[in-house]
């Protein structure tokens, strides 16, 4: 490697630091528990804590030296027209990316990352989606990296002709403080919150004494009713706090700034996250309004982007939280492709009561459940408030109705559904992949069906649908939507596809 | 949009589905047997109780084996077109899937030991956002067809 002149380049030293982190976190995740078990089994003696010293110590020792050496084998560069990533040091291999196949180059820094003002690229490829593993370079200066994205992005880089000012991202979005606050309050993740709790206090239970736990109840509380409803609004309450957290610390200073054909997106409190969309591979955009946003209009962007890594659920937001007025604003100047918001055709009537009889048949079943079981267990009716239940599904059912619908704007198909938050979803006809017509027996019989499309999205398809449209727009949807017909007459069918149905 | 697709799947594709029906009825036999056994055995349930686990396995069975293959090769159609696939499957949702040739990335065809016997084929063709498929086709007609969808999707491509 040193005998000719190598162009490849070595990482910033702080890799070896984060290497040899990450092989210390490594080894303590594999030997954490049973390390505990054996200590608090054998008792604190002092030669277990020795013992247990020198090992953490040997373990620092080999794993600073593993950082060196991997720091040492690994080199990367832009060479002849492709990303070339040398690595390993025993086993070594060589990655060849070839830059047309480079879908962006995102960044991320954790926390060890900032402490020594250096970034982990990550060069994400498209196409292939499995066969071709990304490359992940842990620390890079800030001019290495962007000498980096110059040589990678700067090659694909059309050069657009209205493109004057090409000095750099243009910001066009910022996520307030407030607005991240609200985000995180409306986020109605409670329940992944209310899920992580329940894992926690499993945990909590292996630490704490049943005993204790008895007294606690005991002594707080006589009366298990007033118990219940000191805690169950506590728990949530945690839970909600907790999913504020959560999205604080992941949307923290949500930056969405476009230069040219690409959207760079930089979010994250602890760890910041930088990622680039090229504006060629987006194939739909949703707007998102969840229940608990709908009411204040605000709304979430996300994208469907073709081929996209890792972590596509979390890097496809586009915007996390705004006015659903101003959707269309920032539409037009990030993705001005999408920008499309038609009235919709609304379903036919006849939709109507499959749609409540669909969300009220599970609400009979559960009000059922929790009507009978304790008439029939307890010999009490304190059941009957399930019975709620129904009104409340069948209201869903025709919000769900009413929500519904689709629209052909030029060559972009909408389609909105609702399920729980209202979505609407945009998408170019040359982004689908296929056109589906669903037809149970039911629908058949009140001329109805459902209309599917799919469009690439990470390595799979992400699909658009609708319920129950007329068995005849359906039809006429998919023929407008067809490769044969060029996008002009698109734009007649869709002209004519307007009168409801 | 025409009504239906034009070809209609290889007619040993009735066998096929039948023997693979009945090889997939049997673990869940196996298990209803069990659950009879149990409830006979150890619970001591009335005889009409413990064999309901058998019986309903065995009208599923019924139904698989003897209804099912006969409907759904009567539904499944397919016609590939210069410009798209067309495809209709579904015993009681009957859909109906139009693939654009312009966007198939590849096609290949496939083909498992069951249907090797009865010398049928799969045609596997995949898009941007995951595979379709048409089952069963006698083995001639599957690599024709696989040939006819790459010829077409360069044509395509050309355009």
């Amino acid at each position: 490697m040193n005998s000719e002149v190598d162009p490849l380049l070595r990482l910033h030293p702080a890799a070896m630091v984060i290497n040899a982190l990450k092989s210390i976190r490594r080894l303590i995740s594999a030997s954490a528990l049973p390390g505990i078990f054996v200590l608090f089994s054998q008792g604190l003696s002092p030669l277990t804590i020795a013992l247990v010293l020198l090992g953490a110590g040997v373990l620092v020792v080999l794993a600073a030296l593993w950082g060196f050496l991997s720091w040492r084998a690994t080199t990367y560069g832009v060479v002849g027209g492709s990303f070339r990533l040398r690595q390993g040091v025993f086993q070594k291999s060589e990655r060849t990316i070839p830059l047309e196949h480079v879908q962006s180059v995102d960044t991320v820094q954790g926390i060890v990352q900032r402490a020594f003002g250096v970034y982990e690229v990550r060069v994400e490829t498209a196409g292939g989606g499995t066969s071709e593993p990304d490359a992940s370079l842990p620390a890079l200066g800030r001019g290495a990296t962007e000498a980096l994205r110059r040589g990678i992005e700067g090659s694909r880089r059309v050069p657009v002709g209205a493109e004057e000012e090409a000095s750099g991202p243009e910001i066009l979005r910022r996520l307030s403080t407030r607005d991240l606050l609200v985000a995180g309050a409306t986020s109605g993740q409670i329940g992944i919150a209310l899920s992580l709790l329940a894992v926690g206090s499993q945990v909590f239970d292996e630490f704490f004494s049943e005993a204790f736990f008895r007294n606690l109840v005991e002594s707080l509380a006589p009366n298990a009713l007033i118990l219940a409803l000191i805690l169950t609004p506590a728990v949530a309450l945690f839970a909600w706090l907790l999913a504020i957290a959560g999205t604080v610390l992941a949307h923290f200073g949500f930056t969405l700034s476009r230069d040219g054909e690409f959207l760079y997106i930089k979010r994250g409190l602890l760890e910041r996250r930088e990622a680039t969309i090229p504006l060629g591979r987006i194939q739909a955009v949703r707007v998102s309004e969840g229940l608990l946003r709908q009411p204040f209009g605000l709304a979430s962007l996300r994208v469907e982007s073709a081929g996209y890594g890792e972590d596509a659920g979390v890097s496809a937001v586009m915007f996390p939280l705004l006015p659903r007025g101003e959707v269309q604003a920032l539409l037009r100047r990030a993705a001005p492709e999408f920008a499309v918001a038609p009235p919709l055709n609304p379903l036919p009537r006849r939709a109507l009561r499959r749609y409540v009889f669909r969300s009220t048949v599970p609400a009979l079943f559960l009000a059922a459940a929790g009507t009978l079981i304790p008439l029939l267990v307890f010999d009490v009716a304190f059941g009957l408030p399930a019975l709620l239940l129904v009104p409340l599904f069948a209201l869903y059912g025709w919000l769900r109705f009413r929500d519904a619908g689709w629209a052909l704007e030029g060559d972009r198909l909408v389609v909105r559904s609702r399920s729980l938050a209202r979505v609407t979803a945009v998408a170019p006809r040359r982004r689908l992949q296929s056109r589906s017509i669903f037809q149970s027996p039911f629908q058949r019989r009140l001329r109805l069906a459902s209309f599917g499309t799919e469009v690439a999205s990470g390595v799979g398809g992400s699909a658009l649908e609708v319920e129950d449209i007329g068995f005849d727009d359906a039809r006429r949807l998919v023929e407008a939507l067809s490769a044969r017909v060029p996008f002009r007459a698109g734009r007649e069918d869709a002209g004519g596809e307007k009168r409801p149905a | 949009m025409k009504d239906e697709p034009s070809e209609r799947l290889d007619p040993r594709a009735k066998v096929v589905w039948r023997i693979s029906g009945a090889l997939n009825m049997l673990p869940l036999l196996a298990g209803a047997g069990f659950a009879s056994f149990v409830l006979l055995r150890w619970v001591e349930a009335s005889v009409f109780i413990g064999i309901l686990p058998v019986l309903g396995v065995l009208v599923l069975a019924v139904f698989s084996v003897v209804v099912a293959p006969g409907l759904r090769w009567r539904r499944w159609r397919y016609e590939i077109r210069p410009d798209e696939v067309d495809l209709q499957r579904g015993v009681w949702w009957v859909s109906r899937t139009l693939v654009p040739l312009a966007r198939i990335q590849h096609v290949d065809t496939r083909q498992g030991p069951l249907q090797r016997r009865y010398g049928l084929s799969t045609v596997v063709f995949h898009t941007a956002a995951g595979p379709n498929q048409i089952p069963e086709l006698s083995a001639p007609i599957a690599a024709e067809a696989r040939d006819r969808i790459a010829d077409l999707t360069r044509e395509q491509d050309e355009l």
